[in-house]
């Protein structure tokens, strides 16, 4: 345990806190200071946090109304293919940022397949409409799946009372389920904008004029080379990122479990009037329009250049599989492939010692292990480089080398790793401290009873009841590995090349057919990575009837 | 359901005595700002091979008690000690005691034979060993060819029986219970009670049990402990706890009772004379009743006899129920409300509300307590 907890708090300290430690150090350095007093006054400044905020709440809102939308249909409506629905939702997940970007400058854009092509129009989507288009639809699964959960979870008893006490269904809908599920509305506002909030691809791809925070912080590290800048601009994105993360988590915490407890009885009744139609209409105009950006992915990587020559080639294919490309290919996979493991064990870890070994400190070592996914990307990136440029050096020891820039060690890979560990963590973290809440004590007790050592405790029983959970955090935190862009782009040498940064340099260089066949690629390798996972772990074993929660005198 | 347990004895051969003794313990815990103490000065004896209960009220303090006992909680103040050693810096995976829990909490992810094979092997027995004992274990639980199934598709009979083998075969010197049975329908609860304690004393293990049930107490042990708010009310076995309870709490947790508020005239000999409907009663008392003093007589409902009798009358029936074994009678008294109940009784000579009565109390079965 002392080995886990050390390991776990190294990583921890080297990966998250030194490099956030560094932002805040440069941000109020003597320096530093003067740079707020000219952002308040500034007025293109100013305009950027204006930018941002309402880039945040308009994603928000438009996001988690998508996603209410899908778990309505879902959970609510008898109309068929629902399962079509379910898994075209989840696509945006697996698929690398800015797919949905470059898809909808394809498609969308000023000489847009749809919007100039068909449609005739000079519709420009650079700027705030293309980047709240592209962000709702790029993160409105996280709050479908979320809502998803607690909509399942909803008593029907709740709704049958109400229809016993004769509610028309709209009426149960205004009084009952949307006040219940409201906890949920706003954590999915609060938790969307926080990612709009940190995203840097899609403003770098599809910003034009309209700059947010996390883009002109990246401009001011890559472009100017000012890192004081940087640390500033950090510091203001940083503030609400972290304060709405913390309210989305306070918010779904506190309030959901009060709300929704007990058995579920009875069974749901699904809407069968009219009404189901226009709904579920809706929703599958929304399904029909992310089937058209992937389709344009895959298309795209296949043709020349997609709507303008449709000849169909394999040039793109091969630039990335044997050309320039295949260098990124592989650093990347297997830079996520040694990262995914040790982010996979040490969120089970801390799950572990979270849930069941430190109680007093727990909610620190939590609060610190999410830091890696309310903390913007692009603040950990221009915290590495603060933190890794140089030696670190104590006296005339050196502690570490410098993990970042030209002259970096591996190449800076062991930078990327790390960011890849702590950005991916809190998947896994999150999804073990959900299964080991539900773990009742007394099993892991009954197995201290009989004399297992606390190690053997966790390896035979722990860790094999909350296999299943380990099995989803691995997969998300693989994919995130593989899909993460806001950080390694600061990270990135001339020896370690990551794809999704080569996807950036495609899509800015308007070689869309690359960056489409990038995207694919990304995409495959992601779906082996979920299968390999899978059998290196074994099909599910699920964690039914485990003991139930029972009170003790 | 008999259960063979001469063959699976031979197993426990050298278990230790298991003399238990927990001295001052106290337990607190800090709820926010304030300290909540969960158990204060508790202090008792277990003898080998004794089956003791913890009995009382949810939140009453035993099951933190068994905890303790367990090592699964860290008391804050005193000791538990085992066959004369002190157990306070012994982890619980040290400890030569199994617990049953409430919950069972079989291993979901392991059958049957590998959930009570876990503790051997910890203890690192040979695999042929390991696969005899568990058989053994299997047969004598009445478990036999259920080894390769797993624990949800057990019936909850069955799941306890193999909570119970996974217990056993370890051969623990201290065998817990953590209201194993409270998982139970009301049938199969009784019938484990008998298995319990009839394999209990086939084996000779000490145990300790908690409940908050006095029926599974009086039939279990050979002394219960009656705890309240984390103190110990009184220790005794089943016929003192219920004809001599030492406080007002035991008297009215164990069974029913009626409080006849009086003052003793006497007290002398552990007995007091006391002035009830009229009439002059001796019963016996406990040590801190004085005369004069403000005490109450209490007296078990079927302790309560009734005559229909209009003069003289010490009472009318509020409410009168048969329920075959017996009938239970509310009377309306000046001394306030007053519970009956009539063994064997015949359902057509029940007395009918509005009878008026005389009410006859057997002071045998009477016992005196101060008004506290």
């Amino acid at each position: 345990m002392i080995v886990a907890v050390a390991i776990s708090v190294a990583v921890v300290v080297l990966g998250s806190l030194i490099p956030l430690a560094m932002v805040l150090k440069t941000a109020f350095s003597s320096e530093a200071l003067p740079r707020y007093g000219e952002f308040v006054t500034s007025r293109t400044d100013l305009t950027i946090l204006r930018n941002t905020l309402v880039l945040g709440a308009l994603v928000g809102a438009c996001g988690t109304a998508i996603g209410f939308l899908f778990a309505f249909v879902q959970t609510r409506l008898d109309v068929p293919f629902k399962r079509i629905l379910h898994v075209i939702a989840l696509v945006p997940i697996v698929s690398p940022p800015f797919a949905i970007a470059t898809a909808t400058i394809v498609l969308y854009g000023r000489s847009g397949i749809i919007t100039n092509g068909l449609l005739g129009l000079e519709y420009d989507i650079y700027g705030l409409d293309g980047l709240v288009f592209v962000l709702s639809l790029s993160f409105f699964p996280v709050a479908y799946l979320s809502l998803l959960g607690m909509m399942r979870a909803l008593d029907p008893a709740l709704e049958e009372a109400a229809m016993d006490m004769s509610a028309s269904r709209w009426r149960i809908f205004r009084t009952v389920q949307l006040p219940l599920l409201a906890p949920g509305l706003a954590g999915g506002v609060l938790l969307l904008f926080v990612e709009a909030l940190a995203d840097l691809a899609n403003p770098l791809v599809l910003g034009g004029d309209y700059t947010v925070l996390a883009s002109r912080a990246y401009l001011a590290v890559t472009g100017e080379f000012d890192t004081t800048s940087a640390a500033v601009y950090s510091v203001i994105l940083l503030a609400p990122a972290v304060a709405m993360f913390m309210a989305q988590r306070y918010w779904l915490s506190g309030k959901v479990r009060t709300t929704v407890t007990g058995k579920p009885t009875g069974s749901v009744h699904l809407i069968r009037g009219w009404a189901r139609w226009p709904i579920a209409g809706a929703a599958f105009l929304v399904a029909v329009v992310i089937l058209s950006l992937y389709a344009t992915v895959i298309i795209g990587g296949f043709t020349e250049v997609f709507g303008v020559n449709n000849t169909l080639t394999l040039r793109h294919f091969r630039e990335v599989l044997f050309g320039q490309g295949q260098e990124a290919v592989t650093d990347t996979a297997l830079l996520a492939v040694i990262a995914t493991p040790i982010a996979g064990l040490l969120g089970v870890v801390i799950a572990w010692l979270v849930v069941r070994q430190l109680r007093a400190t727990a909610s620190w070592l939590d609060f610190i292990g999410t830091l890696g996914i309310a903390v913007p990307g692009t603040v950990y990136g221009i915290g590495y480089v603060l933190a890794y440029r140089t030696d670190l050096t104590i006296g005339p020891f050196t502690l570490l080398p410098n993990l970042v820039g030209g002259t970096a060690v591996f190449g800076g890979a062991l930078a990327i790793v790390l960011s890849y560990v702590i950005r991916s963590m809190p998947a896994g973290q999150r999804t073990a401290v959900g299964a080991l809440a539900q773990l009742h004590p007394s099993i892991e007790q009954a197995s201290a009873d009989l004399g297992a050592s606390q190690a053997t405790t966790f390896r035979r029983i722990t860790l094999p009841l909350i296999r299943p959970a380990l099995l989803t955090g691995l997969c998300y935190s693989f994919a995130r590995c593989m899909t993460t862009v806001s950080t390694v782009v600061f990270l990135i040498t001339p020896e370690t090349k990551i794809i999704t940064s080569q996807i950036l340099n495609a899509s800015n260089n308007g070689r869309y057919g690359v960056a489409f066949a990038y995207c694919t690629v990304l995409t495959v390798l992601v779906l082996i990575g979920f299968g390999a996972i899978r059998l290196l772990l074994g099909s599910t074993a699920a964690l039914n009837r485990v003991a139930s929660k029972t009170s003790t005198g | 359901m008999a259960v063979e347990t001469g063959t699976f004895g031979a197993v426990l051969a050298g278990s230790g005595v298991g003399a238990l003794r927990l001295e001052q313990l106290r337990k607190t815990f800090t709820r926010g700002d304030e300290t909540v103490v969960a158990v204060e000065d508790v202090e008792f004896e277990v003898e080998p091979g004794e089956f003791i209960t913890l009995l009382g009220p949810s939140g009453c303090g035993k099951t933190t008690t068994l905890r303790m006992v367990a090592g699964f909680e860290q008391p804050t103040g005193g000791h538990v000690w085992l066959d004369g050693r002190v157990l306070d810096k012994v982890p619980p995976q040290k400890r030569p005691m199994a617990m049953v829990f409430q919950s069972f909490a079989l291993f979901p992810h392991m059958t049957v034979a590998d959930n009570i094979a876990y503790g051997l092997q910890m203890k690192k027995l040979s695999r042929s060993e390991t696969e005899e004992a568990v058989n053994l274990a299997l047969t004598s639980m009445n478990l036999a060819g259920l080894g390769s199934r797993s624990p949800h598709e057990l019936s909850g009979g069955q799941q306890q029986r193999v909570a119970l083998a996974r217990a056993l075969v370890v051969q623990p010197t201290l065998l817990l219970f953590d209201e194993p049975l409270s998982n139970l329908d009301a049938k199969l609860r009784g019938s484990m009670r008998a298995e319990i304690r009839s394999i209990q004393q086939r084996l000779g293990i000490t145990s300790l049990f908690v409940t908050h049930d006095q029926n599974e107490a009086m039939s279990l042990s050979d002394r219960i402990v009656v705890m309240n708010k984390g103190r110990i009310e009184q220790v005794g076995t089943a016929g003192e706890i219920y004809l001599r309870p030492a406080s007002v709490f035991v008297a009215d947790f164990v069974g029913r009772a009626n409080f006849l508020e009086v003052s003793p005239q006497r007290v002398e000999n552990g007995k007091a004379a006391v002035h009830a409907f009229g009439r002059d009663v001796v019963a016996e008392c406990h040590d801190d009743v004085r005369a004069g003093e403000a005490s109450y007589i209490v007296v078990r409902p079927e302790s309560v006899s009734l005559t229909a009798s209009s003069d003289p009358a010490d009472g009318t029936v509020l409410n009168s129920v048969f329920y075959g074994t017996t009938a239970e009678y509310e009377i309306e008294t000046i001394t306030g409300t007053l519970i009956a109940s009539e063994p064997s009784p015949d359902p057509e000579r029940t007395l009918a509300a509005g009878t008026h009565v005389r009410v006859e109390l057997d002071a045998s079965r009477s016992y005196v307590l101060r008004k506290s």
